[in-house]
């Protein structure tokens, strides 16, 4: 089965700047991927190479099997992206400008937008010009589901969306991703959307992929060990894959990645240390990968 | 039936198989009892259906659920496990172990703390 984007060794620079570093992914149908990044990371860029706009400096990219900078038309209808800045024509009103995106595909699913123009609240004759932020950010969305397309690319689609707006966007998106046909990509700074709907994490710092897995795994991978010596200063301690570390006397934090349970033991043993584990949420590992 | 946090450090597979386990050892969730579907699940939370998939299959291996073609999940027979306590106090092993941390950085003692969990469990019995 072909992969629905396959990335090997990606690299984009602008001019003398490196933006995106030794990419390398695969997203198959079924997935829900969140990128995390910081700003700056790269995830646009990441995003726009997907979509074939800009071509790689190094390395290949393939979207449904065919090279991003050319994929074919029908192979194009079959990818939906909702840019981070809208691309709506203020003229236009709501009807006439999902009227003109409809017109180019012949699977637009005009049911399922009346649908969510009302339980979404989209004024259909509304003009463009004076829509709210909020209000055009929900009809970007709209554009990019009406022609049921099999890979959906998504640039921080909430960032102006209130909680109600975002939690009914959000189901919806997971009962678009439950066929497990399609594929989902989406950049958000919202960790908490992340959490409900993804179920692979990307993680983008300084342009590489620093952490590319389950959500599960993740969490399982990065804790916080509370670390307790017995004596008033602690001894220097040998931990494997430490992030970071904070000591203070006879206390210390440190952040691990790929964790073991059954590491805690050895590590108590051979530094006569007493260690509770911290579990931590997606927003408090990606803090900790930045510290 | 379930409480789920999708921001905590815990990944929501492992939280549903924690409670499904506490729930089928002490009996609140008896043999025969039919479990939400994953896409029920899935919805009502408002959370990836792959997760809950995830753990329903971990317990399907261990027995503690069963599969029936066309119909929800139930909760399988357990009468083969008869000797239970010992699998329900490891349960609660995780708590009382972070009971006894925080008693002894609040310096107290173990006459204490036992006494304060019988004041506890005389509360609870209204």
């Amino acid at each position: 089965m072909t992969s629905t984007v396959a990335a090997a060794r990606l690299g984009k620079a602008f001019g003398a700047k490196q933006v995106l570093r030794d990419i390398s992914f695969e997203v198959s149908p079924g997935d829900v991927i969140g990128v995390l990044g910081k700003n700056g990371a790269g995830k646009t860029t990441l995003l726009e190479v997907m979509l074939g706009f800009t071509p790689p400096t190094s390395g290949g990219i393939q979207v449904f099997g065919h090279e991003s900078l050319n994929l074919p038309g029908d192979i194009k209808s079959r990818v939906g992206f909702v840019p981070q800045q809208d691309e709506l024509l203020d003229q236009l009103t709501v009807r006439d400008q999902l009227r003109v995106i409809a017109s180019f595909y012949p699977h637009w699913d005009s049911a399922l937008i009346d649908r969510l123009c009302t339980e979404w609240g989209v004024d259909l004759d509304a003009r463009i010009k004076g829509m709210s932020v909020g209000e055009r950010q929900k009809l970007s969305i709209l554009l990019a589901f009406g022609h049921q397309p099999a890979l959906l690319i998504l640039d921080e689609p909430v960032a102006s969306l209130d909680p109600i707006a975002r939690r009914q966007f959000l189901e919806q998106l997971l009962a678009i991703s439950t066929d497990g046909q399609r594929a989902i990509v989406f950049s958000s700074h919202i960790v908490s959307d992340i959490e409900r709907l993804a179920n692979r994490i990307w993680i983008l710092k300084e342009g590489r992929l620093d952490w590319q897995g389950d959500l599960d795994s993740l969490k399982e991978s990065i804790v916080r060990l509370h670390i307790r010596g017995s004596g008033a200063e602690l001894p220097q301690l040998s931990i494997p894959g430490v992030i970071n570390i904070r000591r203070d006397g006879a206390f210390a934090t440190a952040v691990v990645r790929d964790w073991a349970p059954e590491a805690q033991e050895a590590l108590e043993k051979s530094a006569s240390v007493q260690i509770e584990v911290e579990s931590l949420g997606l927003e408090e590992i990606f803090v900790e990968l930045h510290r | 039936m379930f409480i789920l946090n999708p921001q905590s450090g815990i990944p929501i597979y492992r939280q549903i198989l924690e409670q499904v386990r506490r729930m089928v050892a002490s009996g609140q969730l008896p043999p025969g009892t039919a479990l939400p579907s994953v896409r029920d699940l899935a919805v009502r939370h408002t959370i990836n259906p792959m997760t809950i998939s995830r753990a329903y299959s971990i317990l399907e291996t261990e027995g503690l659920l069963e599969r029936n073609r066309g119909r929800p999940m139930t909760v399988a027979n357990q009468a083969k496990n008869h000797s239970q306590l010992p699998k329900r106090l490891q349960q609660i092993g995780p708590l009382i172990e972070q009971t006894v941390v925080a008693a002894k950085q609040l310096q107290l003692s173990e006459a204490e703390l036992v006494k304060a969990v019988r004041q506890a469990w005389e509360n609870n019995d209204d």
